[in-house]
C-alpha cells in the first residue's frame, strides 16, 4: 500500500509540474491533433505519427518536450483510427479494424453520434486503465529486472521477435520469422558490438554506424504505405447525421465491467513484445463476443463490441510502454518508434533507467488522454471533414515530411537512401504477405541480442548450459522452443493427439 | 472461397520466386560471414578470438536459420504445384496497369531522393514531387502518370550528369533553374489537361498552392523553428530565406 501511494505522490507531483508550464498545453493539443489527424486518414499510422515527430523534434529539443509530442500523437493516433472506422467501414488504422464491426453498423443506423462518444470514452477510459498498470506494473517488473542479465536478456528479445513474427504473419508463420530475421541481418550490418569488427560494410563508411533507426523505420512504414496507396480512390463521405457525441454517464458507468476486462486484455496484450494494439482489439472483441450477454449482436452495431475493441486498443499502449521502459524492448511498432526517439535522446529504457523519467511518462499518457477525450467529444465534427481529403493529396506531402524528418535526424542524404532501400525492400515484402513489424523489432532489437548473447557466452567461456542453469534463461528458452514447437507440423500432430487422448480419458 | 483459392495460388507462385530469392540472399550473406574470423581471430597481435564471441557467430546463425525457413517456404510452394504454375506464366505480367503504376512511382521516388534532394533547392524538388504524384495519381490515366514521370525525371537526370559528385552537391548551381522551370511547365500542363474537367478541376487547382507552400514552410519550420538540419541549404530560395533571415528579419526582430 506504501508503495502505491508513494506512486501516487510521485505521479502528482510530476502531474503538477506538467500542468503549471503553459508549454505543455499547445505540445499536447498540437500533437493529439495531429495523431488524430494521422488516425483518421486511412494510410496513415500511429506508427508512422510517431516516427515523423521524432524526426521533426530528434535530439535538439528538451526531452520533455519531445516526450509530449510523440506520447500525444501515439495517443491520438491509435484513437483516431475509428473516424474512418465508425462512419465509412474503412479502418484509419490496423488498431481500429475491430471498431468498424459495429462502429459502421451504428453509424447507418443514424447512430453515429452515439457511437463516437461510447469510442472517445472507451478510448480515455482504456488509456488511463493501461496507464495505471504502467505506474504500478513498471515497478514490480523493474525490481524482477534487477536479476535479467545477457542470457536473458538474449532471450527475451529473440521471444520478442519470435513472437511479433507469430502473431503478426496474415499468411504462413515462417513469413513473419523471415520478416524478424531479415530485421536480425539489418542489425547485423556495422561493427560489432564486442570486437568492433567490420561486417557487412561493403566498404561504405557510412554503414560504420549501423543502420540508423528512424530511416527505417520510415522507410519501412511510410514508404510502402506511398507506393501502395498512391491509386485513385472513390472518395467516400459520409452523409448520414452523427447527431449527439457526448454520451450519457449511466451509459458508461452501467458498461464499466467491459471496460475493465477490455482493458485488462488490451494491456496484457500491449505488454507482449512486438504485439500491437491491433491483436489488442481483436482479442478483446473475441473475448467480448463469447462472454457477452448479447454476443449474438456483434457485427450488428453493438455497443458492447465497439467498447471492446477500443478501450483494448488504447489500453494497450500503456501496455505496450511496459516492456519498452522495463527492458528496453518495444511492445508495439509505434513504441518501436519512441524508443528510436529515447535513444537519439540518449536515453537507454532498461533496468537503470531514470525513475523520474517513468513517473513523468505517465503523468504525460494521462494528460495526453485527457486532451484526446476533450477533443474527440468536442471536437469530433472537424476530425469528420478531415475524412474528405483524397490520399492522392496527403500521400505526397506524407513523402516531402519523411525525407524531411529522415534527414534531420542524424546521417543527412545516406539516410535518404536508407529509407528508401529500406522501403523498396519493406513494400516488396508487403506485397509477398510478410508483416513488416518483425522486421523493424529485428532491427531494433538485433544490436542487443548480439551483444548480450556473445557476453553471455564470453563470460561462461563458451559453456550452453547457462541458458539451463539460471531459471529465467531456463524460463525462457522453453518458451522459445514452445513457440518455435507450436508451428512445426509434427509437434502439431503430437500435441493434438496427447490432447485428444487426454479428452477421451476425461470424457 | 474462389478468390481465396485464387489468392493463396497466386501467393505460393511468388513464395516459390521469393524463397529462391531468399536462398540466394542467404548463401550470399553465409559467404560473406565466412570473409569474418570464426574459430580463431588475431587482435592487435594476440591471439584472442575464440568461436564463442567472434563477430560471425550471430550472422552465421541468422543467414542458417534464413536458409533453412527459405527452404521451408520452398518446399511448401512446391507441394502447392506453385513450380508448374511459376514456369508457365515466368516473363508474363499479370497486371500491366498495377506494373506500370508501381514502375512510375519508384522512378519518380528515386529521382526525387537520389537525384533531386541532394542537389537541387528542397523546396523546389518537393514541389516537383508533389505535383508529379497528385496529377499522375489522382486519376488512373496513364498519360498523365507517364508525363509527369518524364517531367520529375528530366530535372533529375540534368542534376545527376550536372553535378554527379558530392562535392558538388552543396553548391548553388543551376539545376535549381532547370527544376524551377520544370515545374513551372508541369503545373501549366497540368492545368491545361485539366481544365475542361470539373469533377478533378478544384483537386488540381489546389496543388500547386499544396506543393509550393508545404515544403517551404517545412523547411522554414525546420531550420528556424525546429533548429533541424535541412537538405541543400545552398537551394535557390533557402539561400535567399535564410540570407533575409539573418540579415533583414533578425535585426527588425531585435530591434536594431
Amino acid at each position: 500500500m506504501d508503495f502505491v501511494l508513494s506512486q501516487l505522490s510521485a505521479f502528482v507531483g510530476s502531474l503538477h509540474a506538467l500542468t503549471t508550464d503553459p508549454v505543455t498545453y499547445v505540445y499536447l493539443v498540437c500533437s493529439v491533433f495531429l495523431g488524430i489527424v494521422f488516425g483518421a486518414l486511412p494510410g496513415l499510422t500511429a506508427t508512422l505519427a510517431v516516427t515523423i515527430l521524432t524526426g521533426f523534434f530528434g535530439n535538439k529539443f528538451p526531452l520533455d518536450q519531445s516526450l509530449i509530442a510523440l506520447i500525444g500523437a501515439y495517443v491520438g493516433a491509435i484513437y483516431g483510427g475509428s473516424y474512418p472506422s465508425i462512419l465509412l467501414n474503412i479502418p484509419g488504422t490496423a488498431a481500429s479494424a475491430a471498431t468498424a464491426m459495429d462502429g459502421y453498423p451504428l453509424a447507418r443506423a443514424g447512430r453515429g453520434g452515439e457511437a463516437l462518444g461510447i469510442t472517445t470514452t472507451a478510448s480515455f477510459l482504456g488509456t488511463l486503465f493501461g496507464t495505471f498498470c504502467l505506474l504500478i506494473f513498471v515497478w514490480l517488473l523493474l525490481l524482477v529486472s534487477r536479476n535479467i542479465a545477457s542470457p536473458e536478456k538474449a532471450l527475451l528479445a529473440l521471444f520478442g521477435i519470435l513472437l511479433s513474427g507469430t502473431l503478426m504473419s496474415q499468411d504462413l508463420v515462417i513469413k513473419g520469422w523471415i520478416a524478424g530475421l531479415v530485421g536480425l541481418a539489418m542489425a547485423m550490418v556495422g561493427l560489432d558490438p564486442i570486437l568492433s569488427e567490420e561486417r557487412f560494410t561493403f566498404g561504405w563508411s557510412y554503414l560504420l554506424s549501423g543502420f540508423q533507426i528512424v530511416p527505417v523505420l520510415m522507410g519501412a512504414f511510410a514508404v510502402p504505405q506511398i507506393l501502395e496507396g498512391m491509386r485513385p480512390a472513390a472518395i467516400r463521405r459520409f452523409t448520414g447525421t452523427i447527431g449527439r457525441i457526448v454520451p450519457r454517464i449511466g451509459e458508461v458507468i452501467r458498461r464499466g465491467p467491459g471496460i475493465l476486462r477490455s482493458g485488462a486484455i488490451g494491456t496484457g496484450i500491449g505488454a507482449l513484445p512486438g504485439v500491437g494494439e491491433d491483436v489488442a482489439g481483436w482479442v478483446s472483441y473475441g473475448v467480448a463476443k463469447s462472454v457477452s450477454s448479447d454476443g449474438d449482436q456483434f457485427g450488428k452495431g453493438s455497443i458492447n463490441g465497439l467498447i471492446a475493441a477500443e478501450t483494448a486498443n488504447n489500453a494497450a499502449i500503456g501496455g505496450a510502454l511496459i516492456p519498452l521502459l522495463v527492458l528496453g524492448i518495444p511492445g508495439s511498432p509505434p513504441a518501436a518508434a519512441l524508443l528510436g526517439a529515447l535513444k537519439i535522446n540518449n536515453v537507454i529504457p532498461g533496468p537503470t533507467i531514470d525513475p523520474g523519467l517513468i513517473v513523468h511518462i505517465v503523468a504525460i499518457l494521462v494528460l495526453a488522454s485527457v486532451t484526446m477525450f476533450l477533443m474527440g467529444l468536442f471536437t469530433a465534427r472537424i476530425f469528420v471533414l478531415v475524412l474528405r481529403l483524397p490520399q492522392t493529396v496527403f500521400l505526397p506531402v506524407v513523402m516531402v515530411l519523411t525525407t524531411i524528418g529522415s534527414f534531420s535526424v542524424g546521417g543527412g542524404i545516406n539516410d535518404l537512401f536508407l529509407m528508401l532501400g529500406v522501403g523498396f525492400v519493406a513494400f516488396a515484402m508487403s506485397i509477398m504477405k510478410y508483416p513488416i513489424a518483425p522486421l523493424v523489432i529485428g532491427v531494433i532489437l538485433g544490436g542487443l541480442f548480439d551483444e548480450t548473447l556473445r557476453r553471455t557466452l564470453l563470460i561462461s567461456d563458451g559453456d550452453l548450459s547457462v541458458f539451463l542453469t539460471r531459471p529465467g534463461a531456463a524460463i525462457l528458452l522453453t518458451l522459445n522452443l514452445l513457440l518455435i514447437l507450436s508451428q512445426v507440423p509434427g509437434a502439431k500432430r503430437v500435441f493434438r493427439k496427447v490432447t485428444g487422448r487426454r479428452a477421451i480419458d476425461e470424457g | 472461397m474462389q478468390t481465396e483459392t485464387f489468392d493463396r495460388s497466386t501467393m505460393r507462385v511468388r513464395d516459390f520466386w521469393t524463397s529462391i530469392v531468399l536462398l540466394a540472399v542467404s548463401l550470399f550473406f553465409l559467404w560473406r560471414t565466412s570473409l569474418l574470423p570464426f574459430f580463431k581471430a588475431d587482435a592487435a597481435g594476440v591471439e584472442s578470438g575464440r568461436w564463442y564471441n567472434s563477430a560471425a557467430l550471430i550472422p552465421y546463425g541468422i543467414f542458417g536459420c534464413l536458409l533453412v525457413l527459405s527452404f521451408v517456404l520452398l518446399v511448401i510452394a512446391l507441394r502447392d504445384g506453385a513450380a508448374a504454375r511459376a514456369l508457365a506464366s515466368a516473363g508474363r505480367i499479370a497486371d500491366h496497369g498495377e506494373a506500370r503504376r508501381v514502375v512510375c512511382l519508384s522512378v519518380m521516388l528515386i529521382a526525387y531522393i537520389c537525384a533531386l534532394v541532394p542537389r537541387v533547392d528542397f523546396t523546389v524538388s518537393s514541389a516537383l514531387l508533389i505535383v508529379a504524384l497528385i496529377w499522375g495519381f489522382h486519376e488512373n490515366r496513364g498519360r498523365a502518370m507517364l508525363l509527369a514521370t518524364g517531367l520529375i525525371a528530366l530535372p533529375a537526370c540534368y542534376a545527376l550528369i550536372a553535378n554527379f559528385e558530392q562535392a558538388s552537391w552543396t553548391k548553388p548551381h543551376d539545376d535549381d533553374w532547370v527544376a524551377l522551370a520544370t515545374l513551372l511547365v508541369m503545373i501549366a500542363a497540368m492545368l491545361r489537361e485539366t481544365a475542361g474537367r470539373p469533377d478533378v478541376r478544384r483537386v488540381m487547382r489546389i496543388t500547386p498552392v499544396v506543393a509550393i507552400l508545404v515544403p517551404a514552410f517545412l523547411t522554414i519550420a525546420m531550420a528556424f523553428g525546429f533548429r533541424q538540419n535541412v537538405p541543400n541549404r545552398s537551394g535557390l530560395l533557402f539561400s535567399a530565406i535564410e540570407y533575409h533571415y539573418y540579415v533583414s528579419l533578425k535585426p527588425l526582430f531585435r530591434g536594431k
